[in-house]
């Protein structure tokens, strides 16, 4: 039997570490060096799910923008899920966050997500909203901080997102 | 405009062709591969099989087949680092996939869009920086502003604190003098006359120093410089320390310089204050040998030193011998809070000079240094004028809301020969003074009800053009300025002496004799 396929996009603002957070999924890599990413770059990981089965996680990593563009909505098609992330130092990558996830939802229609809020080794500099967050929450959002740095959450976070689209 | 030649045109499509390492993938309906052509391994596309899914060969695709027309995937990037242009066709029984290199145009792409985030980010940070600074800019103008607020509540604090202290001192020291005078007191009597009037100089000395040191921390004091007889100044001072030398067995010198200036400008007040700080310390500490006053004139800098062969300071000690309340003695109590030397140092400062010690144990010191000063113009002596002035009696009024105080002014200025009328507070100062009209005018300045700037500045109004003394517990500069911008010709600071007092109206009333 096949195994099954999944394509995930990955959206954001650029500079909050999309690639980054690929890079530590699928090669437990992280570099300090910031490498902007220009059309799509695409990965591969096979997981298990939360239920067991399998999974082939096809990683679409796209360039980061505040807005969706047409080639934006291009790369889109066909996903099965998607992943939103916003660095948590700057607080307009959030805001781009938000935006972003009503324009996919138009385009592709209701599909699992989960919003990234990543850097959180950089605690210190925070400027995210605790009761926004919780008020996205509460909307049933799901919501967790990540740090491609340190690999907190980064794992966890593709399980959950291929058991949602499983489940979907 | 001729056309290409074939061959040439078929040159230049297998060099386009090449360029762009083209490949494709047919697909039937199904999704599975049918065929294949172009340079698949240059994208990582390696063992591609033809008659099954191309999803699973060709990860990328998956969800992408079965468009209803031509879709362009810009930039693909795949896993082998390679960039391509996707073309996904739609074909009668399946789907054609045009891969088309573009890793040249992608790097020069990304070279272009890293600088532009980069920048992008630096000038979020920037603006970030800028308003974190313009907050903290707020919050230090807020902490600036508080502590405005307090200071000036503390100045206040200060300046009723003295008022009450001087306005009681006032009347001690007053009334002991005259007490002593009165009096014909015996030995014991006499030694305790001696004893009230020297501790009420001491604290009255000790209130002084505490509040110079706050004005100085506060940047309060402000010089005001005067022509001043320098050698007028320490004849002056003599009298007031030669007792206690006399006491003591001390031998009392002072050295003027033969070319000290008649006259030179600088603020006598607190010139003085610093030589009374450096002597008494002298005499404090020296118990047998001298004390020795030297002044001298030097291009613009009045020198100065106060030398004494008292026990000395260790080598270790001098560094803190200026800081406030610093206290070197240990072998003995002595009178003083520590601050005379660390005011004698900040004012000297002040002036644009500098004081020093020289000293080691058992070898007596020298406190020494120099103030800026300059050459004063020569003024004419009014003191013929004098006696003739003041040989009509006065009619003085004076203001007080302190009964004693009152009383007490009223015997100096008998006692100096002038009729003395009194009221007890402003409302009462301004109704005498228009109905009476007296020579001159005592007003205390801090009074319950109507104060004595407000009486004043109704006497102003109500054109009383006599001389007005204020005559204040306060020695903050903006309460004196305060005093003379409403109308008054003169301050005194409580506790003032009967011969400062007199001496001062003698020379206001002498003035408008002349004028």
């Amino acid at each position: 039997m096949a195994t099954l396929q999944k394509k995930i996009c990955m959206i954001g603002d650029f500079s909050v570490g999309k690639t980054s957070l690929v890079a530590r999924f699928v090669r437990q890599a992280f570099s300090e060096k910031y490498m902007t990413t220009v059309g799509v770059k695409i990965d591969t990981k096979l997981v298990k799910a939360q239920d067991g089965r399998e999974v082939k996680l096809i990683l679409w990593d796209i360039a980061g923008n505040d807005a969706l563009t047409t080639a934006t909505t291009s790369y889109l098609r066909g996903a099965a899920g998607f992943l939103l992330v916003a660095d948590g130092t700057r607080r307009p990558t959030f805001d781009s966050a938000l935006n972003l996830q009503k324009a996919i939802t138009a385009q592709i229609g209701n599909k699992p997500f989960v919003v990234l809020l990543n850097k959180a080794d950089l605690s210190d500099q925070w400027e995210i909203d605790e009761s926004l967050i919780e008020e996205k929450k509460q909307q049933g959002w799901k919501i967790l901080s990540t740090s491609a740095k340190t690999g907190m959450n980064v794992e966890e976070t593709f399980i959950d997102l291929a058991t949602q689209m499983l489940e979907a | 405009m001729a056309t290409i030649p074939l061959s040439i045109a078929k040159y230049i499509r297998s060099m386009w062709m090449a360029e762009m390492i083209i490949t494709y993938l047919r697909i039937d309906k199904h999704g599975n591969l049918v065929d294949w052509g172009g340079y698949p391994q240059h994208y990582g596309l390696t063992n591609l099989a033809t008659g099954k899914p191309v999803t699973e060969q060709v990860g990328f695709l998956e969800g992408l087949l079965s468009v209803p027309h031509t879709q362009v995937l810009q930039f693909v990037r795949v896993a082998n680092g390679r960039c391509a242009h996707v073309h996904i066709m739609p074909l009668d029984n399946g789907t054609y996939v045009l891969m088309l290199d573009a890793t040249a145009e992608h790097d020069r792409q990304q070279k272009m869009q890293q600088q532009l985030n980069e920048l992008s980010i630096l000038t979020y940070r920037q603006s970030q920086w800028l308003q974190e600074l313009e907050t903290t800019r707020q919050q230090l103008a807020e902490e600036k502003r508080l502590l405005n607020e307090v200071s000036e509540l503390k100045s206040r604090f200060i300046a009723t604190l003295s008022h009450e202290l001087r306005s009681s001192l006032t009347s001690i020291v007053g009334y002991t003098e005259l007490l002593d005078e009165a009096k014909q007191a015996d030995v014991r009597e006499a030694n305790y006359l001696s004893s009230v009037k020297n501790n009420a100089n001491h604290l009255l000395s000790l209130i002084d120093n505490v509040l110079d040191q706050a004005k100085l921390e506060a940047g309060q004091i402000v010089l005001q410089p005067s022509s001043c007889d320098v050698k007028q100044l320490i004849a002056d001072l003599k009298p007031l320390f030669f007792p206690t030398a006399q006491e003591k067995g001390l031998a009392f010198e002072t050295d003027i310089q033969p070319k000290m200036p008649a006259r030179v400008i600088l603020d006598e007040w607190r010139f003085r204050q610093v030589l009374i700080n450096l002597i008494t310390n002298a005499l404090n500490f020296t118990e047998q040998g001298f004390v020795r006053i030297t002044l001298g004139w030097q291009a613009g800098r009045l020198e100065f030193s106060v030398a004494d062969s008292g026990p000395g300071i260790s080598e270790q000690a001098q560094p803190k011998i200026f800081a406030p309340f610093h206290r070197e003695s240990t072998t003995h109590a002595l009178p003083g809070a520590g601050l005379g030397l660390a005011i004698s140092h900040h004012i000297v400062n002040l002036m644009g000079g500098e004081l020093t010690v020289e000293s080691s144990l058992g070898q007596g010191s020298i406190f020494g240094g120099f103030v800026e000063a300059s050459l004063a113009q020569p003024t004419a002596s009014t003191d013929e004028n004098v006696s003739t002035a003041t040989e009509a009696k006065a009619k003085i009024l004076i203001v007080d809301d302190n009964a004693d105080i009152r009383n007490l002014m009223e015997i100096y200025l008998e006692d100096g020969g002038y009729a003395a009328i009194t009221a007890g507070d402003g409302a009462e100062a301004i109704i005498l003074a228009l109905q009476t009209e007296p020579d001159l005018v005592l007003m205390d300045m801090q009074m319950p009800v109507t104060s004595g700037y407000e009486a004043v500045q109704q006497l102003r109004s109500d054109n009383f053009t006599k001389p007005i003394i204020a005559l204040s517990a306060s020695t903050l500069a903006q309460d004196k300025s305060y005093a003379l911008e409403v109308g008054c010709d003169h301050y005194l600071v409580k506790p003032v002496s009967p011969e400062e007092l007199l001496n001062t109206i003698e020379q206001i009333l002498l003035k408008q004799h002349l004028a």
